[in-house]
């Protein structure tokens, strides 16, 4: 991403479950984030101080996982949170696979931080 | 035309909120109310696919999960995509000129708004059209069955007029063949030691003409509904040409807690009745049925099953800890807290702590998952791991829940429970044991030997547990099991079929040619033998001799021929070895699953007191010729060459 540092990125993450079913998150690199020469990256965790906040699931950490954008991809790390960070499982739906390091995720794709689902949305 | 009023789901699905400690009002509390209500037009939907509204309701909890006791907020708000789900019920209203939202409406705009948890459910389930759905909500009525024609049922010559089926088995293979005007019921299939029924059934068209034999199975709603999953999720693709499939969705019965499943048997042309081994065993016998199964059987399954494996290094609980009796039973306590000289069972478990347990302790049960739920017993069964595979070490059973006013749903992970032990495993086992009226000490380290009484064998029921912790080398493979006479169907040509898929999943490829020793064992070669301690002690002696390559005592004894198919059966296991002639894989599996059937009370005391026996056999085997989970050169004495000619009915048995 060495020519993006200078652009702007936006990142729309859509909660997909519990209590904020439904609202879309907006994050965008002129004022969220932060960013090295080669990545953006976002926080998600309950305090306010993330950058993408879930306050109402008390099953995610204080910090709790984060978005990089790198190489024109999205990855998604957990940050040692308690109850885990997660991506849908397409050999068993019930049993979600737990993100470890870092993973690539892709647009659409379904991830869950704690009890929450979230999904970034695709660019119109 | 629907009249659910608006409100009143609105309350059922309030209900749900709270019921999962939510506190919010989404998407997946109004399915889950439409789905509650009684004739409504989602639960009839669900049903035209094979579904019931339980399971699926069961499934979006699995998926939400709980909420935390501490709410975080006052009232129960509505969620953004509940508010857009209600703005689409509203305009769909509004295009009908109808002041109030219905039922169908709410249905609709779920479908219609696409992303919400219970659609994400349906399509996981197999109903991913959506537009398909959305189309089917807004043109559904409610079929009346009372115009369905009559199903007339008769019985075949060969069906056992003393095995009467009940009220409600009766109702359920009704509706499976809505259609017809008559069905013939042929011969109840003897099934494993589950409760569902298998029965042949002949179709017959109002012209007289009959459609070819199906093999339909009733059972419990949730075990039928699992098995159509995971036939396709797991069989569908793994099954040669001609086989038995299930063809159809299956049927359930409002009223009934029991639904029906349809194997198709998919024959090249000649359609003979299809006959299950045990009752072909008659004709046969034990030395010709152990040559098919040898060279019909295992080749056209192992192909896609068996001889697909892979390596697979695994500690003996992870694969046999489940046949077991549960660890734990235990009596639902009032108290919150544990004291502080409690035990708490959690992974990994420690099962030495579990063993001085005694009646009335408390312990504490963190993060197990409900496997199964039993209302009328008010009890519900626990298990390490994920998923409700039947197939999960470590089952712990409690007892004295009120299931009225908690909801639990298979799947949902308990992250603290508290319970006094009511029942231990090993008091399940010694009770077992003692109703076998043992003529020896039961609660020693070792029992009687078999050719000498002074040369004592290892006590299974004390000796198991060490058992547990030993590394097996394995293979992986898809396995049947459950893989016993009753499963095992002759069709045209001798062909071998297969059905009950409900226990499908990938496991220990030696898994089940024990599950099928066993079952032969107590089947064909104890009731060959007779019922006494001695008459058992005289088949082990023989079988110790087949674990040895020795030959017989007696070629022409009873016992000696009713064991050559388990002579075939030892030669496909030594084809599948992990390690070539290493057979302690084999005897850990045997081991396990002869102690299993110890515990069957539908078994005859007889077959019960050789499972005692095999279990200890099997288990001296792996302490005297090898040492279970040691990296073993082949060549080195731990393993054995073994000669099953001896015993097959291929050198002239």
């Amino acid at each position: 991403m060495q020519s993006q540092t200078n652009q702007q990125i936006m990142l729309n993450v859509m909660v997909m479950s519990g209590v904020d079913d439904g609202t879309l998150l907006a994050c965008h690199s002129d004022r969220d984030g932060s960013q090295t020469v080669d990545k953006w990256t976002i926080t998600i965790g309950r305090r306010d101080e993330n950058d993408i906040c879930l306050r109402n699931d008390t099953y995610v950490s204080r910090q709790h996982a984060k978005i990089h954008y790198k190489n024109a991809s999205w990855w998604l790390e957990d940050c040692e949170s308690t109850n885990g960070t997660f991506i849908e499982n397409v050999e068993d739906f019930f049993d979600d696979l737990p993100v470890k390091g870092i993973i690539q995720i892709e647009e659409a794709q379904l991830f869950r931080v704690g009890r929450t689902w979230l999904r970034i949305q695709p660019a119109e | 035309m629907s009249r659910i009023a608006l409100k009143d789901i609105l309350i059922g699905a309030r209900q749900e909120a709270y019921r999962m400690r939510h506190f919010y009002l989404g998407a997946e509390h109004l399915f889950i109310a439409l789905l509650e209500m009684q004739g409504s037009i989602a639960s009839n939907m669900i049903k035209e696919y094979g579904l019931t509204p339980e399971y699926v309701i069961n499934a979006i909890r699995r998926k939400t999960g709980k909420g935390s006791k501490h709410r975080l907020w006052a009232g129960v708000p509505n969620t953004p995509r509940m508010e857009v789900i209600l703005d689409i019920a509203g305009d769909l209203a509004l295009d009908h000129h109808r002041e109030e939202i219905d039922e169908r409406d709410l249905l609709m705009a779920i479908f219609m708004e696409a992303d919400s948890v219970p659609v994400r459910v349906l399509c996981a389930l197999g109903l991913d059209n959506i537009e398909h759905l959305t189309q089917l909500a807004a043109e559904y009525t409610i079929a009346d069955d009372s115009h369905r024609p009559y199903v007339d049922v008769i019985f075949g010559p060969d069906f056992d007029p003393a095995a009467v089926l009940s009220v409600e088995q009766m109702l359920v293979l009704r509706r499976m063949f809505y259609g017809y005007q008559q069905i013939r019921v042929e011969r109840r299939l003897i099934g494993g030691y589950s409760d569902a029924l298998l029965l042949i059934v002949t179709p017959l068209h109002a012209d007289g003409r009959e459609d070819a034999a199906v093999v339909a199975k009733i059972n419990h709603v949730d075990a039928t509904l699992d098995e159509a999953r995971r036939y396709e999720v797991r069989v569908r693709n793994s099954l040669p040409p001609l086989t038995a499939r299930l063809e159809e969705k299956p049927v359930t019965q409002e009223g009934t807690n029991l639904a029906g499943l349809k194997y198709t048997l998919v024959t090249s042309g000649n359609n003979r009745q299809p006959m299950d081994l045990r009752a072909i065993l008659h004709d046969w016998g034990p030395a010709r049925l152990g040559i098919w199964l040898k060279s019909e059987l295992y080749p056209t399954f192992g192909q896609l099953w068996w001889q697909q494996s892979r390596p697979y290094r695994f500690q003996a609980w992870r694969e046999y800890d489940w046949l077991l009796p549960p660890i734990l039973t235990l009596e639902l306590a009032k108290e919150k807290q544990l004291p502080p000289q409690g035990f708490t069972v959690r992974m990994p478990l420690k099962r030495s702590r579990l063993r001085q347990l005694e009646y009335g302790d408390l312990v504490a049960v963190e993060n197990f998952i409900v496997q199964k739920i039993y209302p009328e017993r008010k009890a519900i069964q626990l298990a390490a791991g994920h998923g409700t595979e039947s197939a999960h070490a470590y089952k712990i059973e409690i007892r004295g829940i009120d299931l009225e006013a908690n909801t639990y749903y298979r799947g949902e992970i308990i992250e603290h429970i508290i319970g006094s032990v009511w029942k231990t495993r090993n008091e399940q086992l010694m009770h077992a044991v003692r109703s076998l009226e043992p003529d020896f000490d039961p609660t020693g380290e070792r029992i009687p030997g078999i050719d000498d009484r002074d040369d004592r064998l290892p006590n299974p029921i004390v000796a198991f547990d060490g058992l547990l912790d030993s590394y097996v080398d394995g293979t992986l493979s898809t396995i049947h099991g459950d893989l016993h006479l009753g499963n095992i169907m002759l069709g045209p040509n001798n062909s071998s079929f297969l059905i009950d898929f409900a226990h499908t999943r990938d496991g220990h490829t030696l898994f089940d040619w024990a599950v099928l020793e066993i079952n032969l064992l107590c089947d064909v070669v104890m009731p060959a033998a007779g019922s006494t301690w001695d008459d058992a002690r005289a088949v082990a002696q023989q079988l110790m001799a087949l674990n040895g390559g020795l030959p017989p005592h007696d070629p022409d004894s009873p016992i000696t021929q009713a064991l050559a198919a388990i002579a075939n059966i030892r030669e496909i296991v030594q084809e599948r070895l992990a390690v070539e002639n290493k057979w302690s894989e084999y005897y850990i599996a045997v081991a396990f699953c002869a102690l299993r059937a110890m515990m069957w009370d539908t078994l005859p005391h007889s077959s019960r007191r050789l499972m005692l026996l095999v279990a200890a056999l099997s288990i001296n085997e792996l302490r005297t010729r090898f040492r279970p989970g040691s990296d073993s050169n082949p060549h080195s004495p731990e393993v054995t060459d073994i000669n099953m000619s001896f015993w097959s009915g291929e050198l002239g048995g």
